[in-house]
């Protein structure tokens, strides 16, 4: 038994030995001790098979072909003869061309590999060579092999690189995001100046509110972010601002955010529940983290719920900049919101222009669709978009003139209609030629003859026309906004009879033109030889 | 009096080693592109063929000086080198990891013109000696 057994095993550890002899190998024999139809060469068939057989499928078995002069296999059927028969030639081919292979010392060179058998003892080696590009889930293994990766010079690694994770005490800072399927994963790292926005779902229950770590605020701030990669120097994470978001959606920002609120169960509700994090990292010009604060929405999550959505950013800013989103450089970007602004006033300049907190915006439509009741929502209007929003203005015999009028201008242009325009996405402030003002026109509905001067008109629509060009060269033209027009057409209000009420609809839009005249190209000019005798050439003669 | 018909071969052969080692070394990069050819296995090849180059120098000068010059010693040390280039070109020609019908072909050119030179260096160190 102990002799079969070692037979075996060693029968398991050498492969079977390959066949070189030509006379003996047959690619089509397939079928075990079976004869394969059209296989000339099958040892399994007997002569009246081969009768049978209409051609052969294997013609020739040689070698290497690249060998000066090796044996062949030559296999055909006689159909002349009755019955056919198979005639098997074993012939010497020569391969007349002069780099040939005479000769070789190298007994692997004409055959293939042949493969590692694993065994107890070569296969934890084997496994490290061909058993690699696993991901592994674990925040664990990422630090645990800090010499698996190219050894770094000193100096390389004093910074964050763009890109590079950003380290915190025990692995980076977590940034969780849909994986494959919405779920939230926790294993995804924030990159070094990559500014991201994730949404993903997390699988909850109320009765584990406080057991579930991701709920809680202190899963994201209590490991500190290291300053630069692989140094003690730790930036600890604070809190900027808590607002906490009520069932039906409602959000509130709370006055004092040093209060830790973490997740508890009141009155069947988990409370304090992280439903987003926004991330602010303050890095300097040297690729060295010196802050780092965490804005918090915390929210409340009822029983029924099986799970809830949670939405992160981060984003990263050089210490002492402001920065200024771009819609576009030089030209606007299709869908990036139209830069505008006020111009303070002031002779001569310095005009810069405020504008941060005021945008080109129109008004939002909502679902109750009355413009008394839309709360101020307004949309920003992003280049090339044209949009058309609107409400339903229930007019009463109560109402009065002039407040409804000045009422409905507020709400179609909004608490602050910017002045001015900026011309390109990137167009800066101090350049004051940059900037197209924005032309106001004020149109009548109805024909002024036949109605009198003092009869009321309202603002029924304004109408936003924004010209744009492309400018620069053939092959990558900018686009450039020439003139915005904004229109809003009045029209008269009849008085009503009293119980009466009348419904008149209230819109806003805006339309995106492109006037490029058709572009022409331009070549360059032949250059011209310029050549002048000088005055005095003809010196002697003249 | 200088041997005539060892100062032709002698020419001719330094014509024939320069073509035979662009010839060779080019076979080998061909090899090297067309077939496996693993790096430990290319080195000992380029190693010889260089080695060979390396000898053939002086062995040439050495060569013509005493043929010229009827003095037995540098032919006998070139007798001597050739000696060496014989055993390289018999590993080139035998011992190499692919040995091309063409690489035969050169190898038994330079074989037998080597074998020529020798045995008329033998007779002109005869002569010169008595």
């Amino acid at each position: 038994p102990a002799d079969i057994r070692d037979a075996a095993q060693t029968r398991i550890r050498s492969p079977p030995a390959p066949i070189t002899d030509v006379a003996r190998l047959c690619v089509c024999d397939l079928l075990v001790a079976q004869c394969d139809v059209n296989c000339c060469c099958d040892p399994d068939c007997s002569a009246e098979d081969f009768s049978l057989f209409t051609s052969c499928s294997v013609p020739v078995v040689t070698g290497d072909s690249q060998l000066c002069s090796q044996k062949a296999a030559v296999y055909s059927l006689d159909v002349e003869a009755n019955p056919p028969e198979r005639i098997f030639k074993l012939i010497d081919q020569v391969n007349p061309s002069i780099f040939c292979i005479h000769a070789t010392n190298y007994k692997q060179a004409l055959y293939l590999k042949s493969p590692e058998i694993p065994t107890p003892e070569n296969f934890d080696q084997l496994l490290d060579k061909f058993g690699g590009a696993t991901f592994s889930a674990e925040p664990d293994s990422w630090n645990l092999d800090p010499d698996a990766q190219n050894p770094p010079d000193a100096n390389e690694t004093s910074r964050y690189e763009y890109g590079a994770p950003v380290q915190t005490e025990d692995a980076f800072l977590r940034l969780p995001s849909p994986v494959v399927s919405s779920w939230c994963s926790d294993a995804n790292p924030a990159g070094f100046l990559v500014n991201q926005a994730t949404k993903c779902i997390r699988s909850v229950s109320v009765e584990k509110c406080d057991s579930i770590q991701a709920l809680s605020m202190l899963f994201y701030i209590n490991s500190s972010i290291l300053a630069v990669p692989k140094s003690s120097q730790m930036v600890n994470i604070t809190v900027q601002s808590i607002v906490v978001q009520s069932l039906n959606g409602m959000r509130t920002l709370l006055s004092s955010s040093d209060v830790l609120r973490l997740p508890m169960v009141l009155d069947g509700l988990c409370i304090n529940a992280v439903l987003g994090v926004n991330y602010h990292i303050t890095h300097t010009d040297t690729g060295e983290i010196i802050e780092a604060a965490a804005a918090f929405v915390l929210g409340a999550i009822s029983k029924e719920a099986l799970s809830i959505e949670q939405s992160f950013e981060i984003s990263f800013t050089q210490e002492n900049t402001q920065p200024v989103p771009l819609s576009g450089n030089p030209g606007y970007v299709v869908g990036l919101p139209v830069r505008a602004g006020f111009q303070p006033q002031g002779y001569p300049f310095p005009a810069a222009f405020l504008n941060k907190h005021s945008q080109l915006t129109i008004l939002h439509s909502t679902s109750t669709q009355d413009c008394l009741a839309a709360h101020g929502a307004r949309a920003p209007v992003l280049f090339g978009y044209n949009m058309i929003s609107g409400c339903k203005l229930r007019l009463t015999a109560a109402m009065k003139c002039q407040p409804l009028a000045q009422t409905l201008l507020d709400v179609l242009k909004g608490q602050s209609f910017p002045e001015y325009v900026a011309s390109f996405g990137n167009s800066q402030a101090q350049d004051v030629l940059d900037w197209v003002p924005i032309t106001q026109l004020l149109v009548s509905e109805q024909m002024i003859s036949h109605t009198l001067q003092s009869s009321c008109q309202i603002p029924v629509s304004l109408g936003i026309e924004v010209k744009w060009t492309k400018y620069g060269s053939l092959v990558n033209p900018q686009a450039k906004i020439v003139n915005v027009t904004a229109t809003i057409t009045t029209t008269t209000l009849k008085q009503l009879p009293s119980g009466r009420e009348r419904i008149i609809p209230i819109t806003s839009s805006v339309v995106f033109t492109d006037i490029s005249s058709p572009a022409e190209p331009s070549y360059k000019a032949w250059p011209t030889i310029d050549i002048k005798l000088p005055f005095d050439f003809f010196y002697p003669f003249v | 009096l200088s041997s005539l018909p060892l100062q032709i071969l002698l020419y001719v052969n330094g014509i024939y080693y320069i073509f035979y080692f662009l010839a060779t070394l080019a076979m080998i990069i061909y090899k090297s592109q067309v077939f496996s050819y693993p790096d430990d296995l290319l080195a000992p090849d380029l190693a010889v063929l260089f080695l060979m180059a390396v000898l053939e120098v002086p062995r040439s000068y050495l060569g013509f000086k005493g043929n010229l010059t009827e003095a037995e010693a540098p032919l006998g040390l070139s007798l001597g080198l050739t000696v060496g280039s014989v055993v390289l070109c018999v590993y080139l020609l035998l011992w190499q990891t692919y040995v091309l019908w063409a690489d035969v072909l050169l190898n038994a050119l330079l074989l037998s013109a080597y074998g020529l030179e020798s045995g008329l260096k033998v007779t002109a160190i005869a002569a010169f000696v008595s």
